[in-house]
């Protein structure tokens, strides 16, 4: 064999290392938690820690049992798909109309809006919906995560729009289409898996985000994010319930990403990388 | 077609892209532009015990100035920020060498990658607070299995934000990664077989061709990182609330209790406009270095 070769193997050798070590890294955590989730009560807090144990579904049913988990739930859901919802009937026009006119301010107007501290906008949101009562509404919970899905949508779907040959779109004009008849007609099927990777990411964001809950929300319309303190229980015995809520809360965004993995590395970057 | 039949239709079409961005432009104006004109005005007042407001001029932005809080969350904020960045630029450019010569990568194995930076913040404080737990959790096992002493993590005032900017690490180093790969997977092979040729080392191939290519890449890295951990909250309201004292109260972070723990809404309003003027300037400043990269 020769020398080259040799170094060939090792270099590929110490990359699997590296991926492995990286891989363990980033996972054993996650894996720590799903497994603390199904230990038995007294092992959670086992000293030392154990690995290998008998699985209980204790937890959960104890989770289900000291916390209202599901309606909590039910709120998050309700928020989440109001929000994406709204984020995609305003974004995918507003996409279309950027990337048609090339005039960029309204796509730009909202990406500031997303780089601001949340806490900027709920002071203002919090004196405003007190003063008409909608403090723990839906509708305040549902409008104030639309800033999060709004600038998602407009900012994925940009570059799917700005894909397609404008020939399509003038042709369509020449049989005298309305723009908006050509934007629901032809270019929203031509851009659907950009929309269904837009709606995840909104829906996942939205889905995460603690802040504005945790204000605008009320006993209940609190999401399960907001709602994690009541989780946290007193002091560490409540450890294997804490970890099943953990691991509920984050599995719906955790499905839906490995749903969309290929697609989104753009889509995260707002279109700052092609991926 | 005349003329005038074609201004018409030039001016229809117009119209109806104005009516396409409406709805997006009017709810973010709503939502966005006017509260923090609000906010802005909020800022010059003061409210009274008894919830009487008065104007207050200045008077938020001096009480800042002399106010040892201010300058302790900025200080936090700052070396929160500094520590988390360089933590995930670094693994993160490591990592994506890593993957790049990975080569094929299951789908599977790409989504596990990705999935610290998709599961809620909340959640990763949640679960990080059991790992490090000073006296029953895992990591200090480990350590101490290593022959290493026990830390307290977020118990300790000294440790605390290093601790955070690891959890932080942990769950954005990945993302970091991902934008970096593609960075590396968009740069022409043939740099590479020139420096083959050359006989350059593969270290030396990294330092003199790939870093300065990736350049921007890194930086469009940073500005994203950069708008998240200059308002960092999540984690750490969720681990330490700002504590143990003080010791993790970042600017957000004491924002926030002024305003919804103390309700002084008029200095939280200057709290969060001070904040949103420094996130502003450093992604001002990152994008004239990512003009100075560019190649």
């Amino acid at each position: 064999m020769t020398d080259a070769a040799n170094t060939d193997r090792w270099i590929r050798w110490l990359n699997t290392v590296q991926l492995v070590l990286a891989g363990v890294l980033i996972m054993a955590p996650t894996v720590w938690m799903v497994l603390s989730s199904f230990k038995p009560s007294f092992e959670v807090t086992a000293y030392p820690p154990t690995l290998i144990f008998t699985p209980t579904l204790d937890n959960y049913v104890e989770l289900t049992k000291t916390t209202p988990f599901l309606s909590y739930a039910l709120n998050s859901l309700i928020v989440t798909v109001g929000s994406t919802a709204l984020g995609l009937l305003f974004g995918i026009p507003a996409a279309f109309a950027v990337s048609w006119t090339r005039i960029s301010w309204p796509a730009i107007l909202t990406l500031a809006a997303r780089m601001a501290p949340g806490t900027l906008f709920l002071l203002p949101w919090y004196v405003m919906f007190r003063q008409v009562g909608m403090i723990g509404s839906y509708t305040a919970l549902i409008l104030s995560h639309a800033v999060i899905t709004l600038p998602i949508v407009i900012w994925v779907l940009l570059p799917s729009f700005d894909g397609i040959p404008r020939s399509v779109f003038e042709a369509a004009q020449v049989d005298g289409c309305s723009v908006t008849r050509i934007l629901w007609r032809i270019a929203l099927p031509l851009v659907a898996s950009g929309v269904a990777v837009s709606a995840i990411l909104a829906f996942v964001f939205s889905w995460n985000y603690f802040l504005f809950a945790l204000v605008l929300s009320n006993g209940d319309t609190k999401t399960l994010i907001a709602a994690a303190f009541n989780f946290m229980g007193e002091g560490s015995t409540q450890w294997g319930a804490l970890m099943a809520a953990a691991t509920l809360i984050a599995l719906p965004p955790l499905v839906l990403a490995a749903l969309v993995q290929r697609w989104l590395v753009s889509g995260l970057t707002l279109g700052a990388v092609k991926g | 077609m005349s003329d005038a039949a074609a201004t018409l239709t030039q001016d229809r079409q117009k119209l109806e892209m104005a009516t396409l961005s409406a709805p997006a432009v009017i709810f973010t104006v709503a939502m966005i532009a006017f509260p923090v004109i609000y906010t802005i005005w909020l800022g010059f007042q003061t409210f009274s015990s008894t919830g009487k407001q008065s104007f207050a001029g200045l008077a938020n932005y001096s009480k800042l100035i002399s106010d040892y809080e201010f300058w302790h969350g900025l200080w936090i904020t700052i070396a929160l920020y500094v520590l988390s960045l360089v933590l995930q630029l670094v693994f993160g450019v490591w990592l994506a060498l890593v993957l790049f010569h990975a080569k094929r990568l299951p789908g599977i194995v790409r989504s596990l990658f990705i999935s610290p930076f998709m599961m809620p913040p909340v959640v990763a404080g949640m679960m990080w607070l059991v790992i490090l737990d000073p006296s029953l959790g895992a990591a200090n096992y480990i350590l101490q299995s290593f022959g290493l002493p026990p830390s307290d993590w977020l118990a300790s005032p000294t440790w605390v934000i290093p601790t955070v900017a690891l959890i932080d690490s942990w769950q954005w180093t990945p993302y970091v990664a991902l934008i970096v790969l593609g960075g590396l997977q968009s740069l022409p092979p043939s740099v590479y077989e020139a420096a083959q040729i050359d006989g350059a080392s593969p270290f030396k191939t990294f330092q003199r061709i790939t870093l300065p290519l990736l350049l921007p890449t890194i930086v469009t890295a940073a500005i994203l990182r950069s708008v998240d951990l200059l308002r960092f909250f999540d984690i750490i309201y969720i681990t330490t609330q700002g504590g143990p004292g003080n010791a993790s109260n970042t600017l957000n972070i004491y924002g926030f209790r002024v305003g919804f723990e103390f309700f002084n809404i008029g200095y939280a309003s200057a709290l969060m406009l001070t904040l949103t003027a420094i996130v502003f300037g450093a992604v001002l400043a990152f994008n004239r270095l990512r003009g100075a990269v560019a190649w």
